[in-house]
C-alpha cells in the first residue's frame, strides 16, 4: 500500500516539475530561435506603471489608424506585424487566420473607436526583482514620458508564440541601466 | 499531556528496573518481562518539535532566497532556473522520506505536505519572473490547486484539504469576479468536487475530530460563494432557489451526519442554520423577486445551461435529503428550516406568473405576492425556531428565532409605508417578546 502511494507519489513529482519545466522549454526555444521585435513602449500613468513587481507595460504599435472597424467575430485575433522606419514594430493588419510565422503575435483584446484600431498585446508585465522595484519604477517612468520617450522592450516572435525578453531604456537592458544610474 | 507523563514514567520505571532486581524486589525475569512489555512504545515524534523545525527550515530557506534575490538580476537565467527547480526537488525529496520513514506520524505529513504544495508554487512563480511569462493570477492558481490536490490525499492532511479549498476560493475570486464577467466559474465545481472523497475518508474515519469540522465548514462557505459566481454567471434567475437549496442542504447535511448526543447542533447545522436566516431575510425584500423578460429572450451557451443545473442540483439535493428522512420517520431537523427550497421555488413560479417587465427595476403584483410569501414564511421560521429553543431549553436558539423576527420587522419597518405608530408599536412588541422569552427560559433553567 505504501509502496503504491509513493508510486503514485513519484508520478505526481514528475508532473510538479514537468509543469515548470515545459514553461521553460517552450520559452527557451522562443528566445532562441525567434525573430527579434522592438516595441517601443507608449507613456503610461504613472500612478500605474508598477503593480507590486511588474512594470505595467503599453505599446505604441497597440494603436493604428483604421477606418472601419475589425470583426472577429468572437474568433482569436492575432497581428500581423511589420518594422516601421526606425526599426520598431508596428501592425499591419490583423487578422483571425491562426498563422503560425514570425511576424504574428496573438491579441488579447481587440476594440475601435473614431478611426482608430486599438488592440492589447499579450506581453503587457515586466517583472522585476522587488529589491529593484522602486528604482525601476522610477526608471521608467523618467524615461517614458510624453516628452521623452526613451523606453522600448525586445519581444521574440517564434511561430505565433511571443515572448518578452528585455526593457531598453536609454538603449540600455534594464538590470544595466540600474546598475549605472543607482549603484548601490 | 497524559500520554507525555506516561511515557516519562515508563522511563523513570526502566531507570529503575536495575536497582529493584539488585535490592531483591523483583526477580531479573520480571525486569525483562516489563522491558519486553514496553518495548514497543518507541518514542513518538514531538508535535511542536516537528513545527519548530519547520519554521526554522522555512526562515533559513526565506534567508537563502533573500540573499539570492539581493542580486537576482545579475544571476543567469539558467542559474535563476536551477535555484527555482531547488525547493521543488529538495520538499519532494522529503515527501518520499515521510511516506517512506515517517508515514504514521501527522506533524511530519502535514509539514511535508506543505513544504512541497509551498515549493511548487515557488517554482512556477520564479519560473514566470525569470521567462517573464504573462499568465494571470488565475492561470496560477488553476495550476497550482491542479498540482497540489494529489498531496492532500497521499499524505492524508487535513490542513492540506483546508488549504485547497480555500485556494478554490481565491481562484474564483481571481478569475472570475462580479467586475470582470470574463470566462466561466464552472472550473471551480470541479477543483471542489476533487477534495469530496477526501472529506468522505475524513468522515468515515474521524468523524467527530474538530479537523472534519472544519473541514466541512470550509467546504460550505466555499459552495456558498461558489453558488453567487454561478448565478452571476448563469444569469437565468434562479440564483434564488439556488442559495435556498444549499443553505437547506449545509443544515440537513449538520443535522444528518453530525448528529450531536448532549442536544447540541454541529456547527455545520449551526452555519447551515444561521445560512437560511440570512437567506429568508435577504429573499423576503421585494426587489430581489423583481424579474425581466431579457433573461429568457438572449441565447444561452451549453455552460450557462450547465451553471443553471449546477444551481438547481442544490435544492434538488435538499428535497431528497429531507425527503428520505421524513419517509423514514427519522427526521430530527426542523422542518420549517427543511421547507425554504420549496418556499423560494413557489414564490419563483409566482413571479413568472405575471408578465415580466423589461427592466429589472420594475415591480409587479407578482413580485408583490412573492415577496409576501416569503415574509410569512420568514414569520413561520423565526416563531418555529423560537418554540424548539423554548422546548429544548436552548437560548441559543429561541434567541436566533427572536432575532429573525426581529430583522424581520426591522427591515418591513424601513422598505414599507407603515406610520410611525405601526411601526413603535410592532418594535415594541418584538422587543416584550425577547425579554418574556428569556425570561421564561432563565426562569426554567433556575428551576432544574
Amino acid at each position: 500500500m505504501n509502496m503504491l502511494r509513493i508510486l503514485i507519489f513519484c508520478v505526481l513529482a514528475l508532473a510538479q516539475v514537468a509543469v515548470p519545466a515545459a514553461m521553460v522549454w517552450q520559452r527557451e526555444q522562443t528566445l532562441k530561435q525567434g525573430r527579434v521585435w522592438k516595441f517601443r513602449t507608449a507613456p503610461v500613468d504613472p500612478v500605474d506603471a508598477i503593480r507590486g513587481r511588474y512594470i505595467a507595460l503599453r505599446f505604441a504599435a497597440e494603436e493604428f489608424n483604421a477606418p472601419v472597424k475589425f470583426e472577429s467575430g468572437n474568433k482569436p485575433v492575432y497581428a500581423v506585424l511589420k518594422q516601421d522606419t526606425d526599426g520598431f514594430a508596428e501592425v499591419d493588419h490583423l487578422t483571425t487566420e491562426t498563422v503560425v510565422t514570425d511576424d504574428v503575435v496573438p491579441v488579447k483584446s481587440a476594440w475601435w473607436s473614431s478611426g482608430k484600431q486599438h488592440v492589447s498585446f499579450p506581453f503587457d508585465k515586466f517583472w522585476v526583482a522587488e529589491a529593484n522595484a522602486p528604482e525601476a519604477e522610477r526608471a521608467y517612468i523618467e524615461n517614458n514620458r510624453r516628452d521623452k520617450q526613451n523606453a522600448y522592450v525586445t519581444v521574440r516572435v517564434r511561430h505565433g508564440d511571443a515572448a518578452l525578453d528585455q526593457l531598453f531604456i536609454d538603449n540600455k537592458p534594464l538590470s544595466e541601466y540600474l546598475r549605472s544610474h543607482f549603484p548601490r | 499531556m497524559a500520554g507525555v507523563r506516561n511515557r516519562w514514567a515508563i522511563r523513570w520505571l526502566r531507570s529503575q528496573l536495575p536497582e529493584l532486581v539488585a535490592s531483591g524486589v523483583i526477580t531479573s525475569e520480571n525486569a525483562q518481562a516489563i522491558e519486553r512489555h514496553y518495548g514497543h512504545d518507541e518514542p513518538r515524534t514531538n508535535f511542536a518539535f516537528v513545527i519548530l523545525a519547520t519554521l526554522g527550515s522555512a526562515l533559513v530557506a526565506a534567508g537563502i532566497v533573500l540573499l539570492i534575490a539581493h542580486n537576482w538580476d545579475d544571476l543567469s537565467r539558467a542559474t535563476r532556473t536551477a535555484i527555482a527547480f531547488l525547493p521543488l526537488l529538495i520538499a519532494q525529496a522529503l515527501v518520499v522520506f515521510t511516506l517512506m520513514r515517517r508515514n504514521e506520524s501527522r506533524p511530519w505529513c502535514e509539514a511535508a505536505a506543505i513544504f512541497d504544495v509551498a515549493a511548487v508554487a515557488t517554482a512556477i512563480s520564479l519560473i514566470s519572473q525569470t521567462y517573464q511569462l504573462q499568465g494571470t493570477f488565475a492561470d496560477f492558481m488553476r495550476t497550482w490547486l491542479l498540482l497540489s490536490i494529489a498531496i492532500v490525499y497521499l499524505l492524508r492532511t487535513t490542513l492540506g484539504a483546508i488549504a485547497y479549498v480555500i485556494g478554490c476560493v481565491v481562484w474564483l475570486f481571481a478569475g472570475w469576479g462580479m467586475f470582470s464577467p470574463e470566462g466561466n466559474p464552472m472550473l471551480f465545481w470541479l477543483l471542489l468536487v476533487l477534495v469530496v472523497p477526501y472529506v468522505a475518508i475524513r468522515f468515515r474515519h474521524d468523524h467527530d475530530s474538530r479537523e472534519t469540522a472544519t473541514l466541512v465548514i470550509i467546504l460550505a462557505l466555499a459552495a456558498l460563494f461558489g453558488v453567487g459566481a454561478t448565478a452571476e454567471f448563469a444569469n437565468a434567475h434562479v440564483g434564488a432557489i439556488a442559495y435556498a437549496g444549499l443553505a437547506t442542504v449545509i443544515y440537513l447535511c449538520g443535522m444528518k451526519f453530525f448528529p450531536q448526543a448532549t442536544g447540541r447542533l454541529h456547527p455545520l447545522a449551526v452555519v447551515g442554520g444561521i445560512a437560511i436566516g440570512v437567506v429568508t431575510i435577504v429573499l423576503s425584500f421585494e426587489s430581489n423577486w423583481h424579474m425581466t423578460y431579457y433573461v429568457g429572450s438572449v441565447s444561452r451557451s451549453s455552460t450557462a445551461n450547465l451553471a443553471v443545473a449546477v444551481e438547481l442540483l442544490f435544492p434538488i439535493a435538499a428535497v431528497c435529503l429531507a425527503g428520505f428522512d421524513l419517509l423514514g420517520r427519522r427526521a430530527a431537523f426542523s422542518l420549517s428550516a427543511a421547507l425554504l427550497p420549496i418556499f423560494a421555488a413557489v414564490a419563483w413560479a409566482i413571479t413568472h406568473l405575471c408578465e415580466l417587465p423589461d427592466n429589472k427595476w420594475h415591480s409587479t403584483s407578482c413580485s408583490f405576492a412573492a415577496a409576501t410569501l416569503m415574509n410569512c414564511y420568514a414569520l413561520l421560521l423565526g416563531i418555529d425556531i423560537l418554540a424548539r429553543g423554548i422546548r429544548t431549553n436552548s437560548i441559543a436558539r429561541a434567541n436566533f428565532g427572536l432575532l429573525l423576527i426581529a430583522v424581520l420587522a426591522i427591515c418591513r419597518f424601513f422598505d414599507s409605508d407603515l406610520s410611525f405608530v405601526a411601526r413603535g408599536v410592532g418594535f415594541i412588541i418584538v422587543g416584550l417578546g425577547f425579554l418574556v422569552a428569556n425570561l421564561l427560559l432563565f426562569k426554567r433553567r433556575t428551576a432544574s
